[in-house]
Parts: C-alpha cells; structure tokens; sequence
C-alpha cells in the first residue's frame, strides 16, 4: 500500500490484471456473440445475420452479451470496524476494501458499464446511483478517498434501505467484514436477490482476526463499542478460532443458499490475484439465468 | 525475644497492601484495538509471567520496611540473665490435690495421676513449701507443711504416693478440698515468716468429671494471692454410663413399688446400647437391652419376670468405663405396721370408727397393716403397737399401759365421745381440772384456725387442699381447763372449743380428737381428708418401717433404725465378700466400698447395699467456665501486698537486664525505605510505554 491515491492504486491494480488477462484461457466479462436463435416474427431485424441469410436463406437472429449495459453498485462499508489493520501483518481493512472497490470500478468504467457506490456504517452515508459517465469515476473515486470515520456498523439496516435506493436490476458488489449477526443479515440479502440482483459479496477480514496471533495480554477494546476486555491471548485464541470459524461457516451457508457468489479474503492477498478470482467467477445460476434474456439486462 | 506491645504486630498485616498494589500492577497497560469482541470471551485475569526482577526487588524492600515498622513498634527484647541473681531463687508453696475419687479408677488415671505428683514434686526449688492432700468425698491430709518443714524428703513423698495402690470409691468434692487447702495455706501465712512467698498454687490434679462438687467454692471468699492451676488426666474420656435407683417419693403411698432405675448416658458417649444385667442368687443372668442416645438418661423398671427372684447384683454392659457398671441391689422386705383399736365398735359396723379405720390403712407391696381391735375394758395387757386409737372409754389399767407405751414412744389416736372418758383423759394429758362438756349446737361445726405448718397437718398446706368448709361436723365436745403448756391446738371449731389436740409425751405423741369420723359425729371419714391425715399421724412411723436399704458410699448409715428402730447393744455388719469380718458398730456406719452389707443384732439382721455415688458415673469433664465463675483465679493471683512488692522488685530487675533492639530496627526501615526510593526513581526513569501491537 505505498501508493497514497486511491485513483492511482486502482489503476495499478487493473493493469496488473490486464496484462495477466491476455495469458488468461477465458474470458471473463466478454462482448462477444454468444448464439443464433431463428427468426420468429415480431424480433428486431437489426440482429437478423444478414451473410447467413444470403449463403443459406434462412433468417437468424445473433444474440450477443450486453455487458456494455451492466448497472454495477458498489455498497462499502465504512464502520469503524474496518479500521482494523494498519501494521506489519497487514494493511487496514478499510484501505484494502476500498481499493478493491476503486479497482473494480475503474475495470468497469473503462468497459463502459454503469458504475454506482454506496458507502454505509449504521445508516447509508453516501449514495451514488449507477450511470456511466466521463466524470463518473472520479466521483466515485473522490467519495472512496474520504477517510472513513463511521459509528458501529448495522449491516442490515443499511443493507434495507440501500435496497430500496438500488432500483434497477443490476449487480451489487458488497465489500465489508461481515462482523455482524447472522440471521439478520440474510433476511437483508434476501431483499437484493429477490429483486434479482447479482449479489457478490467479498468478506475482507484482517490475517489477526483470522489467526488472533496477539501474544501479550493486553487490554481488548472494541472499536465500534468502545467496550473493554482484559484477555490474555493465549487463552482466549482457542475459542476465538472456533468462534470466528464458526461465524464464517454460517456466513458462507447464508451466501450459498442465496445465490450469492462470496470471496473471503485477508489484506494480506495481492490485490490482482482477488480481480481475477472475482472475475473469474461464474455468478450463480440462478441469477446468471436472469441476466441472460436478451435486450432486459439494458433495461 | 519477647515483645513489649506485642499488639502493634497486628501492624504486619499491612504486608498485604504492597503485594496487592504489586499485584494489580500487573494488569496488562497496553490497550489493544480490535474489530470485534463479538467472538471473545472473558478469561481469567492475565498472569504476567515475566515479572521483572526490579519489581521483585521493590516489593521484597517495601515488605521488609513495613514488617520491621510494626517490629519497632513491638518494642522487642531479649532478657539477659544475671549471674548474679540466678541464685536467688523466689520461693513457692505448692498444694497438690489429688483425686483419689472412684471416677479415677478408669484405665490408668490413677498411674498418671500420681505420675504428675512426681512431675510436680521435681520442679521444687530449695525452700519451697509443698502439701499433698488426696480428695474424695474428704480431703486427706497425706504430706502437711509441717511434715514437709520437718524434713519429710521427696523420696518419703514418693513411697507414700506408692503405697496408695489404687483410688478410693467415694465421689469428688472438688469444692471442699479447694477450701480446704486455701485455708491450710492461709493459716500459715498468718504466722510470721522470714521471708514472704513469692507464689502460692493449688494444683490439682483430677480427671475433672461433671460429677465433682464444687459447691463449697460458692460460698467461700477465695483467699487473695493463691492460684488455682488444673492438670487435668483422661479429657479423652469416651464417655460412660451409670446406674441408680430411682427413690419412690412416698413409698409407703404407693400400691405396689417395682425397683426403678436410672440409666444415663454421658453426651460425649459413642454408644446407645447397653446391657442391663441382673445377676440372681441362683440360675442364669437375666439381661435386657436398653437403648439411651448420648447425653440423655432413660428409668427403667425391673422386668416382672425379675420380680420374683433373688436378685443381689445389677450391672451395665457395654460402656466404656467399668468402674461403676455393677450396681449391688437389696430388695425391701415388707414392713408391717401394727395398729391397736381400743373400742367397742365392730369391724363390720359402718355406723362405728373400727370400719372406716381399716379401710383407711390397706397393705401395700412394702407396708402391710395390722389392725388389732382391744375392747376398751378388756384386762389381757395392752398389745404392742406403731398406733393406738382410743375409741371410747378404756380401763384404768389399759389407761396406765398405753400412758406408759405412748412416754415410750409410741402415738396414739384418742377419739372424746362423752365426759365419761374424763378421767382417761385427765391422766394423759396430765390435766386434773379437766371438763369435757358436750356442745349441743343446731348449726353444725366447721374447723378454723388451722395449724397448717405443723407436719401432721402440712400434707393440706397447699392452697388445693387446705379447704375444711365441706367437713361438717354434727356432735362434738369441748375440753375445758385443758393445762396452759404442753398442749398444741391444731384446729378449732368455728364456735372456738379445740377441736385437734397434740400432746407431745416423753417419746411418743398423743393426739386428741374432740370429735371422730363416725358419720354421727362427722363427714370426716367420708371427706378426701381423712386417709391423708392418717397417714400424716403415722408419718414417723412409716418413715421409719420404709427406711431404704441402698446407700452410697461416704454416706452416713444409722444403724440404731435397722429392725424398725428396735436396735440394742451394738451392731454386727459384715461385707457380704468372703472372708470379710464384722465389725461392731454402735451407731453410725460409714461405708467405704460398695457391695451388699448384712446388719445384724440380737435376734435379727437385714442386708443393705452400698454403691458409688451416681455423680461419680458422669465422668465428662467440667466445663472450665465453671471454675471462673466460682471466682476461682485460674490465671493471674490476685497480688497480696508482699508480692506487689516482689514484683516491683522483680520488674526492676527485668528492667536492668533488658537489651533493646528497636533502634536498630528502626535504622533498617530508614534503609529500606532510602533504597526503595533510589530504586523506584530508576525504575521510573528506565520505563519507556510497553506498546504491544
């Protein structure tokens, strides 16, 4: 994390990426045509493939891919949560979750989809409907600089109420640590994907909240409570490990069963290695279908 | 080393407040951010392993000042010992009492017991006075100070403690001996000594069973400046049980007396289930169980089938100590009580006095009744009796007899009918002016001025019993010119003529009613008084015929009332142990061992039995409050003015060959204290903020 500007971060990241996408054997968000369908009465003859008519006098229509039209959302979480990191074992929740975002978004915009952010901590703090436009990247890159300075985090009533701002169809792409209570959580995402949005959700959680390696006691303040515990880590790892794993299973149970493609990463991960995974992951079936009926994803 | 104010070394406790404060200076300072305690736990405080050595150092020198702070404040020293008055010993008087009771005859009380006489003899100094008294129901004098100024060594001491081979039976009185000794010391320091004792202790040596009397102690003023030390033996006593035998408390009233016994069970006993054992003069022992839990007694009556044997010997088994378990029983003989009716009424008349006589007097298992009726003019000489009742006019001669009978000692009932009985009358009250006038009254009479603290008519003195109003009386007479002295009235007709006359004469008693119990003189035969009175008049009589037959050992036994009083010349008693030989007694046998006594005189003898007194069986220690609140100085003596001085002396002298180390206690502190603050101010500069990341 030695470049300070998250414009410039984001930048490197994506073109790290693209220059490894060339050795890549896919494709991930491709234009390309994807299949013929006969012509049936009433379907728009501009995708009529004239040459196929004329060698064989048969009418077909070429179904493309229309991701030029991708309506993405970012919603990242801005708690005081995410503030976590920032030493030798790794760099800052937050930093990391909203380069991720900032990279993404450039990758986006530059294939000209449209591109909106939303950053939360207990409430909705900022909302940026998507659109593609030139000045839309910097607006969404300037919102991202702005140093999170958040309360506690409620996940899902920022999730509610960021579902009824969102209200095209589109892909949302969650960046948070996902510190929060379970049930609840899922009854939230369940608004998202009921409306058929591609939900993507990326977990970024710092390598101590994963290994809780702390060898001296010390006093334990929660950063979004403020509350204190007096621990001696080496006591408490044990539980803690099966605790977190067990939090993290269940989170992965409520994905899962929502169609909700998930990557847990840690601020430790090259950032490239993350795109491509992200990219690289087909979106799940459920919601692929949807998004595949030609000329609605446009809508 | 002593401690002057060894109060201030409650001051050490603060040792706490420095390892507490070093202590929580051990809760971890760092604070460590996290993302979320949602998944922590509390655990138990951390402990900081690595404890630097310089707060080791810290405490250990803030402890040390604070310890040696409250050690100053101690005022400690050691006491240097004069060669030169080592020498001089104080003199003391030490009066041992030994318990020589029968509680001491458990296991090998007595063996210790005179063990620490020998203990005690050892720690006398030259010059120093000693008594030695054994106790039991007296004290004996074995060594007295006299003995002891005269040269009596100590080897004479031991071969007499030797030659008391075993304790006696007798119980313990504690109390007397204490009184006893107290007095003994007391007497002599009265006298002018060179030099005053600088101590004076009783020491006593006893198993301190419950059963000891301490009675006299009460009422006794404790002579000052003498200690009262206590060496007690077998406090692991594991409890005991004992045996008595429960007194009827009217036995004469009783219809039939089955022989009572009290078992008790001491509180610190283990056992509840014991044996109760008879052994008859022939045939088996008879056993039964008795269950009594620790600490509680239980009467028991001897089973029916026992009844009707020989029994001599009782005992208990299965306690711990054996001491007191057998228990010697003599079975009361029936007595019989003769009773003379000088009259003309028939028995079967019960228009007459005869009737209502014999019904009154009916046999019991330990008295039976003799009622003999004497026409009043019969010339056959005058029957002996325990009562005669004088029913009507008698004759000159059978007048003089009973005159002489009643100086001899016996009592007699005189019922006045008419005024022809005045000249009987006039010779037994020695009255020569005597009237007897008949009252003819419409009203009937009723008693009043009731003597009721006169023992013949104590038995109604209680306010349930002392209303006469219900007893009428029909026809009665009224003595006149009775003689001023030598007659007591206990009761008066409402009218005022005496109705109960009692004349004492020489021995005997005689009693004068001026109206009877036939129902047409009274209601008194038929009212609720008349049996109680009777039995009243024959009060001495009947104590003497039911005269019991156990005793315990140290008590004083009459022997002039055996055979119903009828004793002369010396009595021959003998133990009923073989080979035992009798020894004459004139008048009071004091029995010094239990077991079954035979008394015999010319033409009779009885046996009676002689057993340990029942406080002897509690043989659970005393509770040693009870020596304090007798007032007793267990501790401290109180200071005669001669040892105030000795004391005084003493203190000087103490005073002189004490060394003092508060000073250099005190410089220590300083040092500590000047360390401690060079090494905090170090520590201080050398600590940097421990971040932990």
């Amino acid at each position: 994390m030695e470049i300070k500007s998250l414009s410039l971060r984001a930048r490197a990241v994506v073109e790290g990426f693209m220059s490894g996408l060339h050795r890549s054997p896919r494709t991930g968000f491709s234009t390309e045509f994807t299949e013929y369908r006969q012509y049936s009465q009433g379907d728009d003859v501009r995708f009529l493939d004239w040459k196929v008519m004329a060698r064989t006098d048969r009418e077909f229509i070429k179904k493309f891919e229309d991701e030029t039209n991708l309506r993405c959302t970012f919603m990242v979480d801005f708690s005081r949560s995410m503030e976590f990191g920032g030493d030798e074992a790794g760099v800052k929740k937050s930093d990391y979750g909203r380069t991720i975002a900032a990279s993404l978004a450039w990758f986006l915009i530059q294939q000209r989809d449209a591109v909106g952010l939303a950053t939360f901590d207990r409430d909705v703090r900022e909302f940026i409907p998507p659109r593609y436009r030139q000045d839309q990247l910097k607006t969404i890159l300037g919102r991202l600089e702005t140093q999170p300075a958040g309360q506690a985090t409620d996940l899902c009533q920022a999730l509610d109420k960021l579902a009824s701002l969102v209200g095209k169809r589109g892909m949302i792409v969650l960046v948070s640590d996902f510190l929060t209570p379970i049930d609840e959580l899922e009854r939230s995402l369940n608004l998202f994907t009921a409306a058929g949005h591609d939900v993507r959700a990326i977990q970024v959680l710092h390598p101590r909240e994963l290994d809780f390696a702390f060898e001296d006691a010390a006093i334990f303040e929660d950063m979004e409570s403020g509350q204190n515990l007096i621990l001696d880590p080496g006591l408490a790892r044990e539980a803690y490990l099966e605790k977190i794993k067990a939090h993290n299973d269940a989170l992965d149970g409520v994905f899962s069963a929502q169609g909700i493609t998930s990557f847990r990463v840690s601020t430790t991960e090259p950032m490239e290695l993350v795109l491509l995974k992200f990219l690289q992951e087909q979106p799940a079936r459920a919601v692929a279908r949807q998004r595949r009926s030609p000329g609605r994803s446009a809508a | 080393m002593s401690f002057l104010t060894p109060l201030y070394l409650i001051g050490a406790l603060g040792l706490a407040i420095p390892v507490i404060l070093h202590l929580l200076h051990d809760r971890p300072k760092n604070k460590q951010a996290f993302g979320s305690l949602m998944f922590l736990d509390k655990t138990k405080p951390p402990v900081d392993r690595k404890r630097r050595p310089t707060h080791l150092l810290l405490l250990l020198l803030r402890c040390l000042a604070l310890l040696l702070l409250a050690f100053v404040f101690a005022r400690p020293f050691v006491l240097v010992d004069d060669p030169a008055a080592a020498g001089k010993r104080d003199r003391q008087w030490l009066t041992v009492l030994l318990d020589s009771s029968a509680s001491m005859q458990r296991a090998d009380l007595w063996q210790q017991a005179k063990a620490k006489v020998e203990t005690a003899l050892g720690q006398l100094g030259q010059g120093d006075h000693f008594t030695l008294y054994t106790y039991g129901d007296t004290a004996r004098s074995l060594v007295d100070i006299e003995t002891w100024q005269d040269g009596a060594s100590r080897d004479e001491v031991t071969q007499q403690l030797e030659r008391l081979a075993k304790p006696g039976f007798g119980g313990s009185d504690l109390g007397q001996a204490l009184v006893i000794a107290g007095e003994a010391i007391q007497e002599k320091q009265a006298e002018p000594d060179e030099q005053p004792l600088a101590k004076r202790e009783i020491l006593v040596i006893s198993d301190l069973q419950k059963g000891s009397q301490l009675g006299e102690v009460q009422g006794y003023e404790w002579p000052t400046g003498i200690k009262v030390s206590l060496e007690q033996i077998g406090e692991d006593d594991q409890g005991n049980c004992g045996m008595e035998q429960v007194a009827a408390r009217t036995l004469w009233a009783a219809t039939e007396s089955v022989p009572s016994f009290r078992i008790s069970n001491s509180p610190n006993s283990s056992t509840d289930e014991f044996e109760f054992v008879a052994r008859a003069a022939t045939g088996d022992p008879l056993s039964q169980k008795v269950h009594v839990p620790p600490g509680r007694s239980r009467v028991i009556e001897m089973p029916a089938e026992w009844l009707g044997q020989t029994i001599q010997q009782l005992a208990i088994r299965g306690d711990a100590a054996e001491f007191d378990n057998t228990f010697h029983f003599s079975q009361n003989r029936q007595q019989t009580v003769r009773i003379v009716y000088l009259g003309e009424d028939k028995p079967n008349d019960a228009e007459g006095s005869l009737f209502y006589l014999a019904s009154a007097f009916q046999k019991t298992s330990a008295l039976d009744f003799d009622v003999q009726a004497v026409s009043g003019q019969s010339t056959a000489p005058l029957p002996g009796a325990d009562l005669f009742v004088v029913d009507g006019t008698v004759s000159d001669g059978l007048a003089t007899a009973l005159d002489k009978a009643v100086r001899g000692g016996a009592t007699a009932l005189a019922i006045v009918q008419s005024e022809k009985q005045t000249d009987n009358l006039k010779l037994w009250l020695e009255a020569p002016d005597l009237l007897i006038q008949d009252v003819k009254s419409r009203e009937y009479g009723l008693l009043q001025s009731l003597k009721l603290d006169h023992p013949v008519l104590s038995v109604f003195r209680d306010s349930r019993y002392s209303d006469f109003t219900n007893l009428h009386f029909w026809n009665y007479r009224e003595l006149q010119s009775l003689p001023s002295e030598g007659v007591e009235v206990l009761a008066r007709f409402d009218t005022g003529p005496p109705a109960w006359l009692l004349v004492p004469r020489d021995e005997g008693r005689l009693m004068v009613m001026t109206a009877g119990w036939r129902p047409s003189d009274s209601q008194l035969a038929l009212s609720t008084k008349f049996i109680p009175l009777l039995y009243s008049i024959l009060q001495p009589v009947l104590e003497a015929k039911t005269q019991s037959h156990q005793f315990h050992v140290g008590s004083r036994i009459d022997v002039t009332k055996f055979n119903n009083g009828d004793v002369s010349g010396s009595v021959s008693i003998v133990s009923s142990g073989e080979g035992a030989t009798p020894i004459e007694i004139e008048d009071i046998f004091l029995p010094t061992e239990p077991g079954l006594y035979t008394a015999s005189g010319a033409g009779w003898s009885e046996s009676f039995a002689v057993n340990l007194l029942p406080a002897e069986s509690r043989t659970e220690p005393i509770s040693m409050d009870q020596f304090q609140k007798l007032g007793l100085p267990m501790d401290e003596a109180v200071a005669s003015p001669g040892q105030l001085a000795a004391d005084a002396a003493d203190a000087e002298k103490t005073e002189a060959n004490r060394r003092e180390y508060w000073q250099w206690a005190l410089a220590a502190v300083l040092l500590f204290v000047t360390l401690e603050t060079a090494l905090a101010a170090r520590g201080s500069r050398s600590a940097e903020p421990i971040m932990t990341s």
